[in-house]
């Protein structure tokens, strides 16, 4: 167990080594991060510096080759918990095209479960939150880049997960369309109180979160 | 519902799309097949059941014959009379003769029957398309519809029959006229050969042109409707003297060879355009294993989000089962509206050939039967939706394999 309880996310010493050709790359070399409850906090780094890499392993979708993470205290996260705890924003959206943005947003809730009256209300009360709730029934195809993303955005925050994780959320994003997105996000973090990890490139939305930290050769810096 | 069937349903009919043309094409495809082989089968069933149906007119139900001749039919007929189950019997005597009309001389198979009998048992009123069974007597004959056409005889002309008594009599230097008999009607069952190679006369005409005496070959048997042959079978055997050396034989037994090889025929038709569906069902295969390479990063999403792999397996493994139950259902309504419309088809296309008479002819038939069994059905509809669902399998597989970091790193 984390010493600090009120960490929504520790993690100790994580390593993460990938294969390529005959070689093999260090991408992490012993992270140690912790995110305090409602706290937003920025990772910027180079290219290739392993910001996603990171942010796969605070997700739970890889495992570090050593090192412990904890969510909440406990070092498990099962694809239910993981589904609850987190919510995860990406740099292409990754919207579902067949459907509506209503149901994109509902989709992370129709994994979990039966979708009712209650969750379509939430899922609405959301869209119109992200600005979204004239659109709500328009398909990915018919909305812009960063239309797509408030949607992106609404679908991480249905199930009030505890901590939100941005993976470079503004990457294809024009700067002026990047900038309300990440407005937007700390807002909504601010109001849900929920922690906020963002990947970025950009100094200036870095900025904006309450702690900068930056990976160089595989460690903050 | 559960969100791997949501999300299947729409990717087969996405919103805003009228015409899905996927989920269209591949629907079409398992709907084809299984109207081909709705058709082929009903087709095939329809043959063999009028041929079914034209063997128990033609024989009856059972059939009792003897290793040689039945010296007593009286008495055999009195027992077979009391098995529970048998309705008639009538005896007949059959052979083969030559006859001879104008010069022209053909070598029918002769069926002497128990005008007064008959009837209860084969509907030969029925066949006697021209002329009637009552007109029958011991100096009249009736002949098959081709064998007449071929002779040229008609009504009321007369026919010569050496029978091969008349050859036994002349070896004794006997000299012994043919047999005059007046033609009294004409029949036509439907088969090929039956049409073309039998006559029929009174049994005791056939006891005479064969020396026969009293004796008959056999007895032919009716049984109650809903009976099963073999049983009746069965049980006048049992009711059969030991020392008359006379055994009944169902019609399905008599015929054995032949239904088998009907079945067969109907078999690997089914065998053959089953294949139709399986290809079908790589079109479908390859169509969603398509589908998940272009929906990676979206498979790796739904994995970030909760989804289980088993429930992404499921998501393709439902459009691959929807594909093939709505494709069945498709070519249920088309394979039967085929059927119905194939009498009108048939014409149609006989009309553009001009095949109509050769149609009739060789296959005696103008109008195309049809017998479409449940068991037929019920096994095609299982087949096209389980080899549907089995297209999917490997799609689903490959989905569920995907590691969502990995999917989502895909480009």
């Amino acid at each position: 167990m984390s010493d600090a309880p009120n960490n929504v996310l520790s993690a100790r010493a994580l390593t993460k080594t990938f294969l390529s050709g005959d070689g093999r790359i260090e991408v992490l070399r012993g992270v140690d991060l912790d995110v305090v409850a409602g706290e937003s906090v920025s990772v910027r780094g180079e290219s290739g510096s392993g910001k996603s890499t990171l942010l796969n392993l605070l997700a739970g979708l890889d495992a570090p080759d050593s090192g412990t993470l904890e969510w909440e205290g406990s070092r498990e996260i099962t694809t239910e918990r993981r589904a609850t705890f987190l919510g995860i924003v990406f740099q292409s959206f990754y919207l579902i095209p067949e459907v509506d943005a209503l149901q994109n947003v509902l989709m992370a809730r129709r994994i979990l479960g039966k979708v009712g009256k209650p969750e379509r209300e939430r899922a609405r009360q959301l869209l119109d939150r992200v600005g979204l709730g004239a659109r709500a029934t328009h398909l990915p195809a018919q909305l812009s880049g960063g239309e797509r993303q408030r949607v992106a955005v609404a679908r991480a925050l249905m199930n009030s997960p505890r901590l939100l994780l941005a993976d470079e959320p503004t990457g294809n994003l024009d700067e002026h369309t990047g900038d309300s997105v990440i407005e937007l996000l700390l807002n909504l973090c601010a109001e849900t109180k929920t922690a906020l990890v963002l990947v970025t490139h950009n100094a200036a939305h870095a900025k904006r979160t309450a702690r900068q930290l930056f990976l160089h050769e595989g460690r903050f810096a | 519902m559960p969100w791997y069937l949501y999300l299947a349903l729409k990717q087969l009919f996405p919103t805003g799309k009228r015409f899905p043309f996927f989920t269209a094409i591949s629907m079409l495809g398992v709907a084809l097949g299984v109207a081909l082989l709705i058709i082929s089968t009903s087709v095939m069933g329809g043959f063999g059941h009028e041929i079914r149906r034209m063997i128990v007119e033609v024989q009856g139900d059972v059939q009792v014959r003897a290793n040689g001749l039945m010296q007593d039919p009286a008495g055999l007929q009195a027992r077979i009379l009391k098995v529970p189950g048998v309705i008639a019997t009538t005896p007949f005597a059959e052979g083969v003769v030559m006859l001879q009309h104008q010069d022209k001389p053909a070598f029918p198979a002769i069926q002497g029957v128990d005008v007064n009998r008959v009837s209860r048992v084969v509907p030969l009123d029925y066949y006697v398309r021209i002329g009637s069974l009552n007109q029958l007597d011991d100096d009249s004959i009736i002949l098959s519809a081709q064998l007449a056409y071929s002779l040229g005889a008609r009504m009321g002309s007369t026919v010569e029959i050496y029978s091969p008594l008349l050859l036994e009599k002349l070896k004794n230097d006997e000299v012994m006229l043919p047999r005059s008999l007046t033609v009294a009607g004409i029949f036509e069952v439907g088969h090929q050969q039956l049409d073309s190679s039998t006559v029929i006369v009174t049994l005791r005409t056939m006891q005479d042109l064969y020396g026969l005496g009293r004796s008959v070959h056999g007895i032919n048997v009716k049984i109650q409707n809903g009976l099963d042959a073999d049983v009746a079978a069965a049980r006048i055997n049992a009711a059969l003297p030991p020392d008359s050396g006379a055994r009944a034989r169902s019609w399905i037994e008599a015929n054995e060879d032949f239904l088998f090889v009907l079945s067969l025929e109907k078999n690997m038709i089914f065998f053959l355009l089953t294949f139709i569906i399986v290809v079908a069902a790589f079109s479908v295969t390859s169509s969603l294993l398509i589908s998940v390479v272009r929906k990676t990063r979206e498979i790796g999403l739904l994995g970030a989000l909760g989804g289980k792999p088993r429930h992404v397996a499921a998501c393709f493994c439902f459009q691959g089962l929807f594909i093939g139950v709505a494709g069945t259902a498709l070519g249920l309504v088309l394979g039967f509206s085929a059927l119905w419309l194939r009498n009108d088809m048939v014409a149609f296309f006989t009309k553009l050939t001009g095949s109509q008479e050769v149609l009739a002819r060789f296959y005696q038939f103008s109008r195309l039967p049809a017998y479409t069994a449940t068991s037929d059905v019920v096994m095609i509809v299982v087949c096209s939706i389980v080899i549907s669902t089995l297209a999917g399998l490997l799609p689903a597989w490959r989905a569920a394999r995907l590691k969502p970091v990995e999917a989502l790193r895909s480009e």
